[in-house]
């Protein structure tokens, strides 16, 4: 790929402060990879203060080494905001956020293949008379859906440089980089003729905004023209009001015009758009009717009414499945150091409660948690190959349509899809939706999504539920989608009951890009899972750690007399009191005190249940090897010598982490995002006493039916 | 290690434990959030 004539001639004098980068895009776009492509490891992500929007920076290198600050901003496609996302998007270029030095220079990132949609976003941005450079991403499969895109035309059209590139593969990155380093960048040439109608709203706002709110006359100019569009309503916290000077103004041209009876800001709009479509004819070239592309060929069977369904149960089943054959032997590798360690440490230490805190404590619960890193780790390994192919898109679209039946908006399936991770990004991507009872169903709903923190409870009582190596992993597959099923089912349930009762509203639509299909970037991949690996063994190393040992500590205080057995010593500690304390209350779903000492401590976190379950099973244990956590529930009984973990008593604890509120991080987050205490009480009532009144049910009947 | 030591000392490593999650909770109610454990945004949450 050679540079074009402007780029290759400059270059940046090494020593000179080199400007902070914007990156800005359409959604969809490629800008997250090319972000990840340009600043690797060397990114902190934070949030605007005082909206739940991400702020992520990174650094790359100029060409002579130099650091340079890249700012990705989240995606949009306007500067007209109809979200909180790009809302902060468009403050931050207008350097209306105090915050956020407004950034020297602004790639805009172009999807090749949609070069007209994504050129409206440009078209405002290069209003804002800043140097900068379009990248135009996805040439590859521009050029296979028959497109040709003349970047050197566009160059000429915009006056900007413009670097065709394929962020996936990494092509187009030593020149993007080139561009980045020059200290001279030119500024655009694009001259756009406001309607002279409009013109004179349009100066004197702007000489307002220049005297009044101190923008400098550009940034006023492209400001005044996003004003009258009347799309600039949506205002978030950080972001600097108008002066009242500029809102009078303003005021006085909006009535004026509704007195003349003319839409002058679609006027505006439309304007736009013709200077958009003369340059997008211009600049590509149509090699004919090519008929079916690749992807539509793929789209007609994996978005078909019957067949996209089918897919979608195949690509599900799939993905549990390698959960479960996969990750046996790392686990079973984690499970055998874990036990030897404890050994170790048995032999090597005299008796005592230093050796039972780390041993029945630190070592019993840490392990019965990181023993599940393989299966997450795989999880995410495929939520991302999903991501990054582009069937994700395809997913969301084939549940729109059950979701539109129970009334929940289409944008609800990123959030509802986050919660399957965690409820709390989940929770916090709902803010994209405008409508606030749609917003209020999808957060009261979204904990319902089986999420990461279940995996390690729902593969523990499998385990138990379904021991040995002769039990068929399908069996073992269809009982894990039957929970993720399960907690879906009522998720949609719920928001069917909730959409008809406490927040009626009109049916939502739905609008959505489906991204053409690609292979998928193992970089992005491999980056989102160890991401999430290196997330869960931190939180196994300092919360579940850090509880594991108060834990330990409430199981073996008071302590019994020397006669007394383990079972008798846990029974009279704290623990046993607590637990004892809500047993009437569980008994009738098959659950007994040490059981409740679990689902009191998985408040915390629901994965705490497991290493609770390691503590409590092993406390006082004077064995010389400290057996498997799955053999130590098979082993544990009833006091009249029942088994206590009995298929259904397994099967029904699974029910109630499906259902059951046993989040506090999720209660704290609704309570910010709702702005009260009364949702997020009433969503712990609901869900805790759905799960109860499920429990209840298919345990007695369980029971009654002889299991 | 006598028993009288393992038992002070297990005692200490408790008081820290309970000490550090009381001051992460407090943490966590002027900064409400995951605090960066399940990968969504945070306040600072350096990769």
């Amino acid at each position: 790929m050679s540079l074009p004539a402007h780029i290759a001639s400059a270059s940046a004098s090494p020593g000179t402060r080199l400007p902070t980068y914007a990156l800005v895009g359409n959604p969809n776009c490629g800008k997250s990879t090319l972000f990840n492509a340009l600043t690797g490891m060397k990114q902190k992500v934070g949030n605007y203060p005082g909206v739940t929007v991400e702020k992520k920076v990174g650094t790359t290198f100029s060409q002579h080494g130099q650091p340079i600050t890249v700012i990705d901003l989240p995606g949009a496609y306007s500067l007209a905001a109809r979200s909180p996302d790009e809302a902060v998007t468009r403050d931050v270029l207008l350097g209306r956020r105090a915050d956020t030095q407004q950034p020297d220079r602004i790639l805009c990132i172009i999807d090749a293949t949609n070069l007209e949609r994504n050129l409206y976003l440009v078209h405002q941005i290069l209003d804002l008379g800043r140097p900068v450079i379009v990248v135009l991403n996805m040439m590859d499969l521009a050029e296979k859906a028959g497109l040709n895109i003349r970047a050197a035309r566009l160059e000429h059209e915009l006056g900007v440089p413009v670097i065709p590139c394929e962020a996936v593969r990494g092509k187009g990155l030593v020149e993007l980089r080139v561009a980045m380093s020059r200290h001279d960048l030119p500024l655009s040439r694009h001259a756009w003729e406001v309607p002279a109608p409009i013109s004179a709203a349009v100066a004197e706002l702007q000489a307002s905004l220049t005297r009044n709110d101190l923008k400098s006359p550009l940034i006023a100019r492209a400001e005044a023209l996003l004003l009258l569009t009347d799309q600039d309503s949506i205002r978030v916290a950080g972001s600097t009001p108008l002066s009242p000077q500029t809102a009078e103004i303003l005021q006085g041209w909006k009535t004026k015009w509704e007195g003349q009876g003319t839409d002058w800001a679609a006027v505006l709009v439309n304007s736009r758009y013709d200077a958009i479509g003369r340059i997008a004819a211009d600049v590509v070239l149509r090699a004919g009717d090519q008929g079916p592309t690749t992807s539509d060929k793929i789209d007609a069977v994996v978005t078909h009414p019957v067949w996209g369904w089918v897919t979608l149960g195949a690509v599900m089943t799939l993905l549990f499945l390698s959960i479960f054959t996969f990750a046996e032997y790392p686990m079973n590798w984690i499970d055998d150091h874990m036990a030897s360690l404890g050994d170790w440490v048995k032999g090597a230490m005299p008796p005592g409660d230093l050796r039972d805190l780390v041993t029945d404590g630190a070592i019993a619960g840490v392990g019965g948690v990181i023993i599940f890193l393989p299966q997450i780790l795989i999880l995410f390994f495929f939520i991302g190959l999903l991501e990054s192919t582009g069937y994700m898109a395809r997913a969301a679209f084939i549940m729109d349509r059950l979701m539109s039946k129970v009334g929940l908006n289409g944008k609800s399936f990123i959030p509802l899809l986050s919660s399957y991770a965690c409820a709390i990004p989940g929770i916090m991507a709902t803010r994209t939706i405008e409508e606030p009872k749609d917003r209020l169903v999808t957060i009261l709903v979204a904990p319902l999504m089986s999420c990461s923190a279940r995996l390690p409870v729902y593969l523990l009582m499998i385990a138990a539920l379904l021991p040995g190596d002769r039990v068929p992993t399908w069996s073992k597959v269809g009982l894990m989608l039957l929970m993720y099923m399960l907690g879906t089912v009522g998720a949609f349930a719920f928001a069917w009951l909730f959409k008809r009762t406490l927040l009626k509203g009109a049916p939502p639509l739905m609008i959505m890009e489906l991204p053409p299909y690609r292979l998928p970037a193992v970089r992005d991949v491999a980056f989102h899972m160890f991401e999430r690996a290196w997330i869960f063994v931190r939180r196994a190393g300092t919360v579940i750690l850090g509880i594991s040992i108060i834990l330990w500590f409430l199981s073996a205080y008071p302590k019994a007399p020397d006669t007394a057995t383990p079972t008798e010593q846990i029974a009279q500690s704290f623990a046993g009191r607590a637990g004892h304390l809500i047993e009437p209350a569980i008994r009738p779903l098959g659950f007994d005190w040490q059981i409740g000492i679990g689902l009191i401590t998985s408040f915390a976190a629901r994965e705490v249940f497991v290493s609770t379950m390691s503590v409590v099973f092993n406390a006082g244990s004077d064995d010389a090897d400290t057996a498997p956590l799955r053999q130590a529930l098979l082993a544990a009984h009833w006091p009249d010598g029942r088994r206590l973990f009995t298929p259904l008593v397994c099967l029904t604890l699974m029910v109630f982490y499906v259902f059951a509120m046993q989040c506090v991080s999720t209660v704290v987050v609704v309570r910010r995002e709702t702005n009260s205490w009364r949702w997020p009480l009433f969503q712990i009532g609901y869900m805790t006493g759905t799960a109860w009144v499920v429990c209840f049910l298919v345990f007695q009947v369980g029971r009654a039916l002889g299991y | 290690m006598s028993p009288e030591i393992q038992t002070a000392a297990a005692l200490v490593i408790v008081a820290l434990a309970a000490l550090w999650l009381t001051l992460r909770a407090v943490a966590k109610r002027k900064n409400p959030g995951c605090g960066g454990e399940c990968a969504c945004p945070t306040q600072k949450l350096k990769r």
